[in-house]
């Protein structure tokens, strides 16, 4: 009789992704929620220039970004190519040197911002030695995730599934977008100058920037959507087809974008047209993606009402779909006349993060998590208590967002009948404080559901490690 | 010269190896779209393509 022989997968290293993901989930969106209360109240920052607004924000976004997405990459990236190639990973030490330079990388990166060591520019803060260690660290994951793939057995697994792609799309181009973004003149070993000047710098930076959201949080989180989705769901995903449109579109479109941050600047008109006009065909694929995704429950919406981890992996391809409609007509000049530099433009990036990147990462880390220590969740309700606190978090979050940022645009393009400014900058700023009350209120709500989806994993653990001892006992 | 003509035209004269750099890789990159969108999109291959569509069902767990 033939035996299937089951691989070994390493699960040991994705473990360790996984749960650092959730702890720093909990750091950054406390670090947001915190330096979002301090400008409701800036009292909060107590004269301290560590914890000045200035500074938080980036240590915020640095963490959430990297610490929380890049670990929840990290973890599902290897989860995944592991079982969509029916091996274990090309080396498991590699991995695990990566697991610990990455965590370093990440401790010195909160401790100099905030010193106040920074590039100053947009998620690329890093000063150029914590920039070449991120970038050797990336390095290796791209190089242990390609021969994963390049050493399956080509008779067993022929096709590399699409989940790979993407996230193959964002090693390749994360690498060269980092390193040519990164080019600098170091003067000492914690002060560098850009390479870049003038409107070529602010072009480089934005062409970064824009696909920094494209690729970092966007194409590696839809890998993970192509594969937990139809997982969770128990349903092939709708169209293979459609998600090979998806990965190519999104491959060759993305990389356009970023001039659309640059509108009504020195850098030529044509280019921020095109950048716009690439934004909206976009819409096609990213609505594509996002309906590839929905549709994969064709016949079993009911799921939803008891399936409290599909809820999550749902409603994030909700606000995927509504972030990248809203996203390309704020680059429309027209509108983008009156959303450029308020708060619209930051409900937008949460609408992104919170409602897509994160929510699809928290379905994808509690399906793992069941899988990874072979049991139930502790406790199924608190998921659901989650869910909630999240969804209304975000929803609070955007919307105060929406009117403030729409109210800031409208005040100051406000003219009176001799043609002067109606209102001064700090009365939009005074306009503003019932808006960023509400955005923390958000914020805490988020914080918090993070906070319980941290302790319903620390029980979970626990529960299973209880019982693997008494089975060694019994 | 029309409008639209003025809008369309290029001065192919000024246009510099970093220009025909891009265009031309532009043009390779949207014929390669087509090609693959084509392929992807073509009867024979659905199948084939659809057929990936059990991967993450078929693995071990």
């Amino acid at each position: 009789m033939d035996t299937v022989v089951k691989p070994q997968y390493n699960d040991g290293v994705v473990k360790a992704f996984t749960l650092a993901a959730i702890v720093f989930l909990v750091l950054g969106t406390f670090f947001g929620t915190y330096a979002a209360s301090e400008l409701a109240w800036p009292f909060l920052n107590f004269d301290t220039a560590e914890i000045t607004f200035g500074r938080l924000r980036v240590i915020h976004t640095n963490t959430v970004i990297y610490a929380f997405g890049g670990n929840v990459l990290m973890a599902t990236a290897f989860y995944i190519v592991q079982r969509t190639n029916g091996r274990p990973l090309y080396s498991n030490k590699l991995a695990w040197v990566q697991f610990f330079a990455f965590q370093a990388g990440l401790l010195l990166a909160v401790i100099t911002l905030a010193l106040g060591m920074s590039q100053a520019k947009e998620y690329h803060e890093l000063e150029w030695p914590l920039d070449i260690a991120v970038a050797l660290v990336w390095v290796l994951f791209t190089f242990n995730f390609t021969m994963t793939i390049a050493e399956r057995d080509k008779q067993k697994v022929p096709h590399i599934y699409v989940a790979n792609w993407f996230f193959f799309g964002l090693l390749i181009m994360v690498t060269y977008l980092w390193v040519l973004n990164a080019l600098s003149v170091p003067v000492s070993l914690f002060r560098s100058y850009s390479l870049f000047s003038g409107v070529q710098d602010a072009m480089i930076q934005w062409w970064w920037g824009h696909n920094a959201v494209g690729f970092f949080l966007t194409a590696g989180f839809l890998g993970i959507m192509y594969y937990f989705v139809p997982k969770q769901a128990q349903r092939p995903i709708y169209s293979y087809r459609l998600s090979v449109i998806h990965f190519w579109s999104l491959m060759f479109g993305y990389v356009w974008l970023g001039a659309h941050h640059l509108q009504y600047t020195a850098l030529p008109d044509w280019v921020g047209s095109l950048g716009a006009v690439i934004s909206l065909a976009m819409i096609i694929p990213s609505w594509g993606g996002a309906l590839n995704g929905m549709l994969t429950l064709s016949g079993a919406w009911d799921r939803l009402r008891t399936d409290y981890i599909l809820r999550f992996l749902i409603m994030s391809l909700a606000f995927y779909a509504m972030s990248t409609f809203e996203g390309p007509v704020m680059a429309a000049k027209s509108v983008n006349a009156l959303s450029h530099y308020t708060d619209w433009t930051i409900g937008h990036v949460h609408s992104g993060a919170l409602g897509w990147v994160a929510m699809v990462s928290i379905g994808a880390v509690y399906h793992m998590t069941m899988k990874l220590w072979k049991t139930e969740m502790y406790s199924m309700s608190l998921i659901n208590f989650h869910f909630w606190l999240a969804t209304i978090g975000t929803v609070f979050y955007i919307v105060a967002m929406w009117v403030s940022g729409i109210m800031q645009g409208l005040m100051w393009r406000a003219y009176d009948d001799y043609g002067t400014l109606a209102y001064t900058f700090a009365e939009s700023v005074a306009a503003m404080h019932p808006y960023y009350v509400m955005r923390a209120i958000g914020g805490i709500l988020f914080t918090a559901g993070a906070a319980v989806m941290l302790y319903n994993m620390i029980m979970t653990i626990r529960m299973a490690n209880a019982r693997q001892t008494q089975l060694a006992h019994a | 010269m029309s409008k639209i003509e003025s809008y369309f035209h290029t001065d192919w004269a000024a246009m510099t190896a970093y220009d025909w750099g891009g265009m031309i890789l532009t043009i390779v990159i949207f014929v390669a779209l087509a090609v693959t969108f084509f392929n992807a999109l073509r009867p024979k291959n659905a199948k084939e393509l659809e057929e990936q569509r059990m991967t993450p069902l078929r693995d071990d767990e």
